[in-house]
């Protein structure tokens, strides 16, 4: 039997169990995961919160269950409001209490809620009206979550903004024999998605309230970035995805050429001005720093620019 | 011997940092004195609102107001926290840190609410502790302010005004009167919010805290979706004649307004001071540039392009 005088830990973990039991105060007091902390069942649960003169304990431990999951479904609803839509409001709140389940808040920031809810899709699949096929509604909700996450990670995470960027001409000075050892410097803004949808029209159609058939599945891929604050979606082919993967891993350009080449369908000679024009387009667009050459004699091998 | 509020200055006026207020802020430059900033929602921005907030901060006193410290929790303290919100304190220039008197989660769990804990010696004695470490690593008071809350607990044996007057004395943290949730808290608790106000250690006080809040009949809740409530003016209006005056803050969370409704809020606290212990004017002379009034709206994931190609 519990008594007043136990331990702060006990209390709190006791506390935690059932304020955010999905079943309630009441199951949660009388759940195996409180009972291992405080042995207190509805009817002795005033040996350890009290009453007040207007709510019994039960009551008021309410309040706190009650604020737990509103505060936090709240939160999702704000960080998703494009799956949300995809969804529907019931449909995405029963995600979402499921998710919280599987995936309690650990975060200091609740801007950190989200992190697992792609992921957690991907276990749960959740079933939907895309024409009967169920199992690619959920690969479709999937990756429009992910695209949400990452959106919201490149706007508030690490940018360039204020500095000056690598341009084309600076890319191309350097000498074309020592060219493949060059190294690119991505900007930390940039990343890369690829999906089982082609998601970026999808994705700005709900984001301007459009009513919108979700696509037809089409291996896609997309590069996100950010300029001046503002986040950019840029559609990739498979070879540029593939092309600036490496780069991002921080392989040489000759390798990361020789990657790319290899799944290009139509490997030819036409594919240098090709790769020309996707490097004056991604400098155009801020995707990298710095080139760093190893084959430059000055002092600093990195072109600052 | 402690000085009156730490020795912090009074403020003045100030109202809470929100993110659905950057453009009007940013437009406008309101004659606010000083802004109030959740430091979890800064403390890894590098995007658009740590851009904001650093304008904001070379024009405005800058105080930290914390909510995931978890001072009460029976978990350790998570010193990579403390390292950003450190960082980030030197970086905005914070003229104090402060959170709350509460545990926000243990088992490493973060419930993301202001949660109470029993108020007895043995938790003073750990709560006592944990505050003199926070403090030695941020090299610097921490501020701790009452939260509202909605239960009691059998085993508590203090009143929090007792727990909080021997809590600042031992440690000579300051204190964050939120006189809105002390309301808020004597209702729920059935206690005399006068004595409450009365009782604290006025020179420890370094903040007040103003908000609205919900009746729901049989309890209230801080919901801070609305304006301050007579009997909460009253209150303020004892606290700060009791401090002799200090930095005031109204805390807006919910179904915002424009800013302006914010703004005039707060600056009915004239209305509840002495005319004596009215603070000065704060000066400002640095301008916020120009360039960031037209960036769109900042509010997180709201600013999206899709490029062509």
């Amino acid at each position: 039997m519990a008594t007043v005088g136990h331990g702060l830990d006990q209390t709190q973990r006791w506390m935690q169990a059932v304020i955010t039991h999905p079943g309630g105060v009441v199951t949660g007091i009388e759940s195996e995961e409180a009972k291992r902390f405080l042995d207190v069942g509805v009817s002795t649960v005033e040996r350890v919160v009290s009453r007040s003169r207007s709510l019994s304990a039960l009551d008021r431990l309410e309040l706190y269950a009650n604020a737990y999951f509103a505060r936090l479904l709240e939160c999702l609803r704000s960080e998703f409001p494009l799956l949300r839509r995809a969804v529907g409001e019931e449909i995405f709140d029963e995600i979402a209490i499921g998710y919280l389940q599987s995936y309690p808040p650990r975060n200091y920031s609740l801007n950190r809620l989200g992190d697992h809810v792609a992921c957690y899709l991907a276990e749960t699949r959740p079933a939907g009206d895309l024409k009967g096929d169920d199992d690619r509604w959920a690969d479709l909700c999937v990756d429009l979550a992910a695209l949400e996450w990452a959106v919201g990670e490149v706007f508030d995470g690490p940018g360039c903004e204020g500095e000056r960027l690598l341009d084309a001409e600076q890319l191309w000075a350097v000498p074309a024999a020592r060219q493949p050892a060059v190294v690119l410097d991505s900007v930390p803004s940039l990343r890369l998605l690829a999906s089982r949808y082609p998601l970026r029209d999808y994705y700005a159609a709900l984001r301007d309230g459009r009513d919108v058939a979700p696509p037809a599945p089409r291996e896609s891929f997309l590069a996100l970035t950010r300029r001046n604050y503002v986040v950019q979606l840029h559609e990739l082919t498979h070879g540029q995805y593939v092309l600036l993967a490496a780069l991002g891993e921080g392989v040489c350009l000759g390798q990361a050429v020789e990657r790319t080449a290899a799944v290009v369908d139509s490997w030819s000679e036409a594919f240098a001005p090709r790769l020309a024009e996707w490097f004056r387009e991604w400098a155009e667009a801020g995707f990298f720093r710095t080139v760093i050459d190893p084959g430059s004699t000055r002092p600093d091998s990195r072109f600052l620019v | 011997m402690t000085l009156p509020c730490l020795g912090h200055p009074n403020l003045g006026l100030g109202v809470g940092l929100r993110t659905a207020h950057f453009p009007y802020i940013l437009q406008h430059r309101p004659d606010v004195d000083w802004f109030e900033i959740i430091s979890e929602n800064f403390m890894d921005s590098g995007g658009r609102p740590r851009y904001v907030l650093d304008q904001i901060a070379e024009c405005y006193p800058i105080v930290m107001h914390g909510v995931s410290l978890s001072i009460g929790s029976a978990d350790a303290l998570d010193f990579d926290y403390l390292r950003k919100l450190k960082r980030l304190a030197g970086e905005v220039k914070a003229r104090w840190v402060s959170d709350h008197l509460c545990w926000t989660g243990v088992a490493g769990w973060n419930t993301h609410d202001l949660l109470p804990i029993p108020l007895n010696e043995r938790t003073l004695a750990h709560v006592v502790g944990r505050i003199r470490t926070v403090q030695d690593y941020l090299e610097r008071p921490l501020v701790l302010e009452n939260p509202s809350t909605y239960i009691t607990f059998a085993d508590s044996t203090l009143p929090e005004w007792e727990f909080l007057s021997r809590m600042a004395e031992e440690t000579d943290c300051g204190l964050l009167l939120d006189v809105n949730n002390v309301y808020v808290s004597s209702v729920n608790h059935d206690f005399d919010p006068v004595e409450y106000v009365r009782s604290v250690p006025h020179g420890r006080v370094v903040q007040c805290h103003l908000a609205g809040h919900t009746n729901c009949v049989t309890h209230l809740i801080d919901t801070h979706d609305g304006v301050v409530i007579d009997p909460v003016w009253d209150l303020y209006r004892l606290a700060h004649r009791l401090t002799g005056g200090i930095s005031t803050l109204l805390e807006w969370d919910a179904r915002i307004p424009e800013f302006p409704i914010v703004h005039a809020e707060v600056l009915k606290a004239r209305n509840y001071m002495d005319s004596a212990l009215r603070p000065r004017p704060t000066a400002r002379t640095v301008a916020i540039s120009c360039e960031t009034a037209t960036v769109p709206h900042p509010l997180a994931h709201s600013i999206v392009q899709v490029a062509e190609g």
